[in-house]
């Protein structure tokens, strides 16, 4: 059975889902009302020619964004009484999970190229350091997709589109956030720890122009361990 | 086709499905009949592989449900009890949709889409979003999917609910024909559809499958036990006497006639002997007056109430008359 095809077929209905409803027109809007926000002010205010400050603020407003854009895909499916017909589709369950993760992310990689255009009046006026902006995009990307998997899975467990999302954005803040806890560990393998599990700690790097594997592999990781376990949950439920 | 042996379904320590077996074959339609809350969704869902059961097996077109859901998937068409519809897409995209996920090759899509909007007739309808189609076009765009792919086993939980009746008698032409070559199992309330579509009825109530018949076999078993209703005026006592006297009564019910005060309404279970309604006419009129005497002819309603346990008279909240 050639798996690629039920992708395909769930990723070509979640793409028209998103554009025949308000959802994707309303999450890009706001993540591009806030990106042009912080563009302009770390730009035109500070005065200073880069993408580093935007980029990270970029990734805090995605944190936000993103739960928006993942709290529909398996709750909206359970209130809808359609999961129903996915899961005696001739389908694989591992299928269903990636061409629903496939048009969420690229959702997301659209917003982010309609982001580009703040590079213009940047290269216009300014000497940005082109491969810094690039690793930062790259970071970016990896993040947005790292919050989407996880936000993916928790609409999975969830018939309840709001309940998702408030259960998503605390678990992204938290990934976010955790490597402030550093400083109160005393212990060398937990100040570790914190610092591998920290969102804001690997895209400081790709921000920084630094392409480090561990920080590639890291959000692959977290993609990988939410898509099995939202995998594994869809399963469960039979 | 279908073949359920000893499937059982727990939910935690909770027993919902008891030991279920019974089979259907190709070119055969079955009705699954029983009240709200007896299982039949529960049953509809592990045939289709949407839930496994917690014991035995469910095998469809010789797949194991449990091992091989992936292989005898691409074999059921499946139309829940309610219809699974994208709101947001229109009725060909949505088809479109599932033909592609039914793998039907590319090249056949077009056919295929065009075969099932003839046979569920939506013609009228194929541009329009899903959000805005009534009742009776939802559950035939969710008939419309399910026929998708050439299945070999059609299951359809409720199929005709929210239909008027020229869509009704239209969809019952769909699954006969279907049923004609496949196997189809049909989970309704409304009893005529299964004496007019099905040629066996298995009947469940409380998880339990209480009998597995055609709709005549069920009657005929049920002639044993018919039941004559009289009008009659006079002393009670001396009535009830003269009716328990007779050889061939079994049981006697006996209330005031709803207007009549003076009339009492007696419901006696009677024997299929041959003259027992004369023989009871002559033991009424020595103790009474007959206003109106009735021999009541066993319906497949009254055989479907005996076996989930209702009084004979009482109405069944969950029955629906057949739309006229």
């Amino acid at each position: 059975m050639n798996g690629l095809a039920g992708v395909r077929a769930i990723y070509a209905k979640e793409m028209l889902g998103y554009f025949r409803s308000p959802i994707a027109y309303f999450v890009i809007a706001v993540f591009l009302l806030g990106t042009g926000y912080f563009f302009t002010y770390n730009i035109f205010l500070t005065g200073i020619g880069t993408m580093d400050s935007t980029l990270q603020n970029m990734g805090i407003l995605l944190l936000i964004i993103s739960p928006v854009l993942t709290m529909r895909l398996f709750s909206a499916e359970y209130n809808a009484r359609t999961m129903e017909l996915l899961m005696t589709l001739p389908l694989q369950t591992w299928e269903v999970v990636l061409g629903k993760y496939l048009g969420a992310v690229s959702i997301f990689l659209l917003m982010t190229a309609a982001t580009w255009i703040n590079l213009v009046p940047l290269y216009l006026f300014g000497t940005p350091q082109t491969l810094n902006i690039i690793a930062g995009y790259l970071g970016f990307i990896l993040l947005g997709m790292a919050c989407i998997a996880i936000g993916q899975l928790f609409s999975a467990l969830t018939e309840n589109q709001i309940v998702a999302a408030l259960i998503t954005i605390p678990v992204l803040l938290g990934f976010w956030f955790v490597g402030h806890l550093q400083s109160l560990q005393s212990s060398l393998l937990l100040r570790d720890l914190v610092a591998h599990l920290s969102f804001a700690l690997h895209f400081a790097d790709f921000i920084r122009g630094l392409l480090r594997s561990e920080g590639i592999m890291f959000f692959f990781a977290v993609i990988a361990c939410a898509l099995t376990l939202n995998t594994g949950y869809l399963q469960l439920r039979r | 086709m279908i073949v359920l042996d000893k499937v059982s379904k727990s939910y935690g320590s909770k027993a919902i499905i008891h030991a279920i077996s019974f089979d259907v074959k190709q070119g055969e339609i079955v009705g699954f009949l029983g009240p709200n809350g007896a299982g039949k969704t529960t049953v509809m869902r592990m045939i289709a592989g949407f839930t496994e059961a917690s014991a035995g097996t469910v095998h469809v077109c010789g797949h194991d449900m449990a091992t091989e859901r992936e292989h005898a998937a691409p074999y059921i068409g499946y139309l829940p009890e309610s219809p699974p519809l994208y709101d947001v897409l229109d009725v060909t995209t949505y088809l479109r949709f599932v033909a592609r996920a039914k793998r039907v090759p590319a090249a056949q899509i077009s056919q295929q889409l065009d075969r099932v909007i003839s046979a569920c007739r939506l013609e009228a309808v194929t541009q329009k979003e899903c959000y805005k189609l009534s009742k009776g076009y939802r559950q035939r765009v969710g008939l419309a999917q399910a026929l998708l792919g050439e299945p070999g086993v059609l299951l359809l939980d409720e199929p005709t609910a929210g239909l008027d009746p020229g869509q009704i008698q239209e969809t019952r032409e769909v699954i006969r024909n279907f049923g004609s070559k496949h196997a189809v199992l049909i989970s309704t309330h409304i009893l005529p559809e299964v004496t007019l579509i099905c040629q066996r009825v298995a009947i469940i109530n409380g998880g339990r499958l209480l009998a597995v018949d055609s709709p005549d076999g069920l009657q005929q078993k049920a002639q044993q036990s018919n039941s004559v209703l009289l009008d009659v005026v006079g002393e009670r006592a001396a009535i009830e006497q003269a009716l328990g006297s007779i050889d061939g009564v079994m049981g006697l019910s006996i209330r005031p006639h709803p207007v009549r005060s003076s009339v009492l309404s007696i419901d006696c279970l009677v024997q299929d002997v041959d003259g027992i309604e004369s023989r009871i006419a002559r033991a009424v009129m020595s103790a009474g007056e007959l206003y109106r005497l009735e021999r009541r002819q066993p319906t497949l309603e009254n055989v479907f109430l005996g076996y989930i346990g209702h009084a004979g008279g009482a109405a069944v909240t969950d029955l629906q008359p057949e739309a006229a």
